[in-house]
């Protein structure tokens, strides 16, 4: 290897779809990492491969149909390409769907960075009988256009070798031809001239510079030289008084036009043919009396696969957990430790490691099931299906899903939203969430129910938090929607693609991957709660844990004008705090904080029917526990947007069970 | 026809086709629309309509599908050119040419049978009665067709130009 190399980044730049992903495994293996673009919850990936002697590093951009940003999506993109352009453009075509992904093929030559092709899903277009004519396509583009497909790795060893070539001797690629009205080549000319002139130094032509800025509201963050920004916006003025319809509508209308043109000469003649297949299984699964009952029934599916399998090795790992902890607990070494560092250790740290274990089980299963539905092509179906309704709160219907799943449990349900294209619904799915009854709050419920009401009333006090649960989603969502907390939401268009077997190592992949990322982005976090509650329940060290006189009693007890209106005691303030960490140990606490056996006994003495609904509507709103937090944290990577989903649930949750405590009051209960 | 060539919302049934003539008002929607390559000039057939009403899957004529909601059709200037026999479009007066009779073949029999054929002229004789009644303009015969068939028989509009 030679070591005098320059670093190589080549950016992976198509439509939505066409396997930028898939090629993307493909070519980095295992080393991959993900974060998000600044700024904004958009995924970013990057890996790293070797090409003879070079390293590069490939950077998955999010699916875009064009430079002209209408979404967050293609706002990143643009500003990446803008901003700090890669060695390399590889776009990847998808060979059924050539004419949209061309538009945007043209857009990108425009910018005379070096380009390569890879015309993907070759083995599709191959069983369709379908042929391609790429040499006419690499000979109007001038650029190398590559056969691939992604799935299978056929064509992997030519789109390397044209990679490799191309590092080597870096071409700019000829800049496309597109015709456009008279007015609008004057602009680009003249800006064009003026963007020469000013001192900018970019690899980027400036042709392509001209037409982003033209679109773009502020030129500012392009170019400090005024004369091009006045003259930017002195185009944009009279752009807008003589064109009918808005500037890149006309240009996606060009594009188009040359875009067509191209398709042509690589289809040829070709009719288009309908896949058979794929219109019967629609008329299945889209029927207008089976859908419906096909995708509950899927979900039901879904929902079993993934808890039905997930709890019993969650529990296996917990029980493996608490075993492996007193028994490394029991060591003489272990012991020889002064007690309070013990409990730091044993109930702090090691606890907080097995909260954050106990959820790989469930993510990895999750994300199994959940690109088996993305990657079939399932999940357009269910946006298709259950957007009437998800509408109506301003969500995505693929919303449906992440939300039915945060129903068992909230992480891998906040995790799932990253399956959603706008950043608009993720947001506010992230915020739905954890409104959700899941399974650890369940837990409470049961106990809790068990102990104040007979067993014929009980199911229905927790048919009731359920029921309760759905009007807070609901009521949530249209007031998240009201304050555009999210952004502003997209206009929806989707691409419904066709069905396509999934692969076992892409749905692997993703589970082994999503595991990796939890453990990398939202683990400490966890930890970190997990910690800051042993402080609280553990300190001063002279007092017994969790009594009224450590930190967390007497916040309780400074809480107590607080929770009192709601009728909710000290005690149970405590718990709440535990509640933080994760739900499934609120019972246990409370064991703890009333020290005596009979916690049944103890509880019904003290606290009334009334007072424990109100308690169970609290812990059904309020934040889940740290690690949808955490979750929350690591999806949106906004401060805000975590505050406020800590915020919104304490304060809903307060006036909630306000609200039911002093009516209840009002009419007499107790 | 209204002058305005504005969809009604109510008339989308599937295999309706129209094409666009403008992308509507909303420039978001518009961009958006026309970045997929979805512009003036396109085609586009209604496959389905959502179980739960709202939202449509359309074709492009490239062979793929998109969904879009039922508001963003209604907003864009579509020009209907072709729809089921049973839809509201189908205006009293006009001449239509069948496009297609999408049946079984005990279906195509019958409609053999009764002179329907693909690329046969066919008028409406009165609109909104059932069962329907036509009149097949090449042979002056005149038939009655009940829902059930006209859903299957899609129809096109043959003069473009305006008769208001
Ligand atoms: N048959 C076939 N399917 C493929 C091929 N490449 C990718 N796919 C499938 O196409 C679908 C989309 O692939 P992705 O890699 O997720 O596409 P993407 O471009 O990353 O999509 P976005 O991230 O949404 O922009 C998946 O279901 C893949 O399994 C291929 O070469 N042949
Ligand atoms: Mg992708």
């Amino acid at each position: 290897m030679n070591p005098t190399a320059e670093p190589v980044t080549i950016a992976l730049a198509s439509i939505p779809n066409s396997g930028k992903t898939t090629l993307f495994n493909l070519l980095t293996g295992s080393s991959q990492s993900t974060g998000n673009w600044p700024g904004v919850s958009v995924e970013q990936k990057s890996g790293i491969f070797s090409l003879g002697e070079y390293i590069v590093t490939l950077i998955d951009l999010p699916g875009t149909y064009a430079l002209s940003p209408v979404t967050e999506e293609e706002q990143v993109v643009r500003d990446y390409l803008l901003n700090s352009p890669p060695n390399i453009i590889l776009n990847v075509l998808d060979a059924g769907n050539l004419q949209r992904g061309l538009g945007l093929t043209l857009q990108m030559a425009a910018s005379a960075l070096p380009m390569v092709v890879a015309v993907n899903m070759i083995d599709e277009t191959r069983r369709r009988g379908i042929t391609l004519d790429l040499k006419a396509l690499a000979l109007h583009l001038g650029v190398p256009v590559i056969e691939l497909s992604a799935k299978t790795g056929e064509g992997l060893p030519d789109l390397k070798e044209a990679l490799y070539e191309i590092i080597k001797h870096p071409e700019k690629t000829r800049i496309p031809h597109i015709s456009c009205p008279p007015l609008l080549e004057k602009a680009f000319f003249q800006i064009t001239e003026a963007i020469g002139k000013s001192s900018i130094d970019t690899r980027l032509d400036h042709t392509f510079l001209a037409m982003r800025m033209l679109e773009a509201e502020n030129q500012n963050q392009w170019t400090s030289n005024e004369k091009v920004a006045a003259l930017t916006k002195k185009w944009q003025r009279r752009l807008k008084q003589s064109l009918q319809t808005s500037f890149p509508v006309v240009c996606a209308g060009c594009r188009f036009n040359a875009a067509r043109g191209l398709a042509m000469e690589v289809l040829g003649e070709q009719p288009i043919i309908e896949d058979k297949l794929n219109s019967r299984l629609d008329h299945i699964f889209l029927h207008r009396f089976f859908g419906l009952p096909i995708f509950i029934m899927l979900m039901f599916l879904l929902f079993q696969g993934v808890y039905g399998l997930g709890a019993p090795l969650q529990e296996i790992l917990s029980v493996a957990f608490d075993r492996a902890g007193s028994w490394l607990f029991s060591q003489f070494m272990v012991l020889s430790l002064p007690a309070g560092l013990q409990s730091f250790l044993f109930d702090g740290i090691w606890q907080g490691i097995a909260v954050v274990t106990s959820f790989l089980p469930i993510i990895a299963l999750f994300f199994f099931f959940m690109s088996l539905i993305e990657d079939s092509g399932y999940m357009a179906r269910v946006a298709f299906l259950m957007d009437r309704l998800m509408h109506r709160l301003g969500l995505d219907g693929k919303a449906f899903i992440s939300i039915l799943l945060g129903y068992g449990c909230n992480v891998p349900a906040v995790m799932g939203t990253r399956v959603m294209s706008n950043s608009y619904s993720r947001i506010l799915t992230m915020l739905l969430i954890p409104f959700t009854l899941c399974t650890a709050r369940l837990q409470i419920f049961v106990f809790l129910t068990a102990i104040f009401f007979t067993s014929a009333i009980a199911p229905w006090i927790i048919l009731s938090l359920y029921g309760c649960s759905f009007v807070a989603v609901i009521l949530s969502g249209f007031v998240l929607k009201l304050f555009h907390i999210g952004g502003t939401p997209e206009p929806f268009i989707m691409e419904i693609p066709p069905y396509r077997f999934p692969t076992l190592r892409s749905v692997g992949l993703r589970s082994w991957y999503e595991m990796k990322d939890f453990l990398s982005r939202a683990a400490p976090l966890i930890i970190a709660g997990v910690l800051i509650v042993w402080l609280l329940i553990h300190m001063p060290t002279n007092v017994p844990p969790a009594s009224a006189a450590t930190w967390a009693g007497q916040l309780g007890q400074i809480l107590a004008p607080v929770f009192q209106p709601l009728g909710i005691g000290w005690q149970e303030t405590i718990a709440l705090i535990f509640g933080f960490i994760a739900k499934e140990i609120v019972v246990g606490s409370l064991a703890v904080i009333y020290g005596g056996t009979d916690l049944a006994g103890l509880m019904s003495s003290h606290i009334t029917q009334m007072q424990s609904i109100s308690f169970m509507i609290f812990c059904l709103l309020y934040t889940p526990c740290v690690a949808t937090i955490a979750a929350i944290w690591s999806e949106s990577r906004s401060l805000r947007i975590t505050l406020i989903s800590l915020v919104s649930g304490l304060a809903i949750a307060w006036l909630a069970s306000f609200i039911f405590y002093q009516s209840g009051l009002l009419f007499g209960f107790n | 026809m209204t002058s305005a060539q504005h969809i009604p919302v109510s008339a989308l049934l599937a295999q309706s086709e129209c094409i666009i003539r403008s992308l509507g008002s909303d420039d978001k929607t518009a961009q958006r629309l026309a970045q997929m390559g979805i512009l003036p000039g396109t085609h586009l057939r209604i496959i389905r309509v959502a179980p739960l009403g709202g939202t449509i899957e359309v074709n492009d004529g490239q062979g793929q599908s998109f969904a879009l909601r039922q508001q963003e059709v209604a907003a864009m200037n579509c020009e209907p050119v072709a729809m089921p026999l049973i839809s509201e479009l189908v205006a009293k007066g006009r001449t239509y040419m069948i496009r297609d009779l999408r049946g079984g073949k005990t279906f195509q029999q019958r409609m053999a049978a009764a002179g329907l054929q693909e690329e046969g002229l066919i008028q409406i004789r009165e609109a909104g009665v059932r069962p329907i009644q036509i009149r097949l303009v090449d042979t002056d015969r005149q038939v009655s067709l009940g829902q059930g068939e006209a859903k299957k028989i899609i129809v096109e509009v043959i003069n473009h130009e305006s008769n208001s």
